[in-house]
């Protein structure tokens, strides 16, 4: 493999189609199984709810509807974490399929293959996501540790309700990082789609390797 | 095809676009985000800051809609990121155009594969003599997208005047009613925004799916398209109830005003208006999953093309 830079991008040059790296490769692993865990979590915390609503309907106990608002919380970030997680891996699927197809295009007509080395919006990208991923589970978590937490007493009450604002706040912070995240991957692929379009337009001055013909 | 449509899908922009500069809508689309996620942060601070206090709702309520307003500014860079992804998408189908028959092998003359229906390594394709036409929902989308991206953050912007209000307030009734008006409005903004967000990924898969054809008739060769695939449907269909859930819990929390104890319509609408935005984002997964197998069927056929001629 050889590092170069053509017109603005840092490239690595090979005489095959490099493939999928590993954050593709995961991404193409990892997308379904983020999606169904998503589909699964959103109901639970909608039941939840209900039952939340019917116990203070019914005038419930301090105690369950407290701690049915932590735990319906917590799951319902647990379904953020996945729905999100599942578009960054979609995200880098796609970025997959630009990497392998530019590739086997290139290699398909004969000439070296050149191929964008990760960007920086890239790297900043699967930092984000991860950063984004950690703070939900994280909250996630502590919502059901506080669930566990909480009795009938009036100060349970008050600090269950403080807990509730402090990790609303942290949650608000994850899903930001989370939006944030999916940009940056959006804006690698436009950078892949600049690039390659700029790299398709030199093939044909390209010589064809001897060993193509 | 109306002279919007074609608009819409950014042809006519991507005509004017010099290939070799940095697009300034991916730019503009990170600015924008990362204005959204400091806008969040402070939000975020701001309810941590007065947790323990004990007369905060006036400070959590401007939170909750400063907040809310914060995601709606990241779907804009999210939004704005995608409209610059469909001007490069053209940009790429006219690079392949002028590059295609220099890179084409001659060797095999083109016999002309029967037209049809053919199975791929990507699912079901048909094989056409010329580009076929636009499906009504790559239609529908190209139509869509703008409006929605534009309805949404007004409702978002509309629901942080009433937040700003809401927490001036100090008779609890109408706290209460304020606040039912706000949830509702800011998640209604939101969905819209994300509907417009899968509208743009909808046009982007009708992009792809008429610039390939494109590709193909301009090189004279059949023109094998990608059927629409099991995924592309399901996109739709959550989309479309997603959209309908954030209706429906808009409808709602307008309902939670006139009760006498709104605490617990509050308590199940607060997960549903999340339920709405989440079937959505789950079509969004399936749409982007979409847009991977069509560049891998494209990719693919376009190999053929360089190795086979036709």
């Amino acid at each position: 493999m050889e590092a170069a830079t053509i017109k603005q991008f840092d490239v690595e040059v090979t005489s095959r189609s490099p493939g999928y790296n590993l954050p593709q490769k995961a991404g193409i692993r990892l997308w379904l199984p983020m999606l169904v865990m998503a589909l699964m979590a959103f109901p639970a915390a909608v039941i939840l709810g209900i039952v939340r609503a019917d116990e203070i309907s019914t005038g419930g106990s301090a105690e369950t509807i407290e701690t049915l608002r932590q735990v319906q919380s917590g799951v319902m970030m647990v379904a953020f974490a996945s729905v999100f997680a599942a578009i960054s891996f979609a995200i880098a699927r796609i970025l997959g399929q630009f990497r392998k197809g530019g590739g086997d295009l290139q290699e398909a007509s004969g000439r070296r293959v050149v191929t964008l080395r990760m960007p920086a919006t890239a790297k900043v990208f699967l930092a984000t996501m991860m950063m984004a991923m950690m703070t939900l589970l994280g909250a996630a978590v502590l919502h059901f540790v506080f669930a566990a937490d909480v009795s009938g007493t009036a100060s349970s009450l008050e600090l269950s309700e403080e807990r509730f604002t402090v990790l609303e706040g942290v949650q608000r912070l994850g899903i930001g990082m989370y939006l944030a995240a999916i940009t940056l991957g959006l804006a690698t692929i436009a950078q892949v789609l600049r690039f390659q379009a700029t790299r398709v337009r030199e093939l044909t001055a390209e010589e064809v390797r001897p060993q193509a013909i | 095809m109306s002279t919007y449509a074609i608009r819409s899908t950014l042809r006519p922009l991507a005509e004017r676009t010099d290939q070799e500069k940095a697009s300034r809508y991916r730019a503009a689309g990170i600015v924008i985000a990362l204005v959204g996620l400091m806008a969040a942060a402070a939000a975020a601070v701001a309810s941590v800051v007065v947790a323990d206090e004990a007369g905060n709702a006036d400070t959590l309520a401007w939170t909750f809609g400063l907040g809310t307003a914060a995601f709606a500014a990241i779907k804009i860079g999210i939004a704005t990121t995608l409209i610059g992804i469909l001007v490069r998408l053209w940009l790429r189908v006219d690079a392949i155009k002028s590059a295609l028959p220099g890179l084409k092998s001659s060797s095999i003359a083109d016999v002309g594969t029967r037209p049809g229906d053919v199975e791929t390594a990507y699912g079901p394709a048909t094989v056409t003599n010329s580009a076929p036409e636009k499906l009504a929902i790559h239609r529908m989308a190209e139509r869509m997208w703008l409006p929605m991206i534009a309805m949404g953050p007004m409702v978002v912007v509309i629901g942080l005047g009433v937040a700003i209000a809401q927490s001036g307030e100090t008779d609890a009734g109408t706290f209460s009613d304020l606040a039912a008006v706000v949830q509702g409005s800011q998640f209604l903004g939101e969905g819209l925004l994300l509907a417009g967000i899968a509208f743009l990924l909808g046009t982007i898969l009708s992009s792809l799916r008429s610039g390939g054809a494109e590709v193909q008739e301009a090189a004279g060769v059949s023109v094998k398209t990608l059927k629409m695939p099991p995924s592309a449907k399901a996109f739709v269909g959550l989309m479309a109830a997603g959209l309908m859930v954030a209706m429906a819990q808009f409808v709602g929390y307008l309902v939670a005003t006139g009760q006498d104890d709104p605490a617990s319509w509050f308590a199940w609408l607060g997960p549903v208006r999340e339920f709405g935005l989440g079937l959505i984002l789950s079509g969004i997964v399936l749409a982007l999953y979409t847009i991977g197998t069509v560049i891998g069927f494209q990719f693919d056929r376009l190999s053929q093309i360089i190795r086979e001629g036709r």
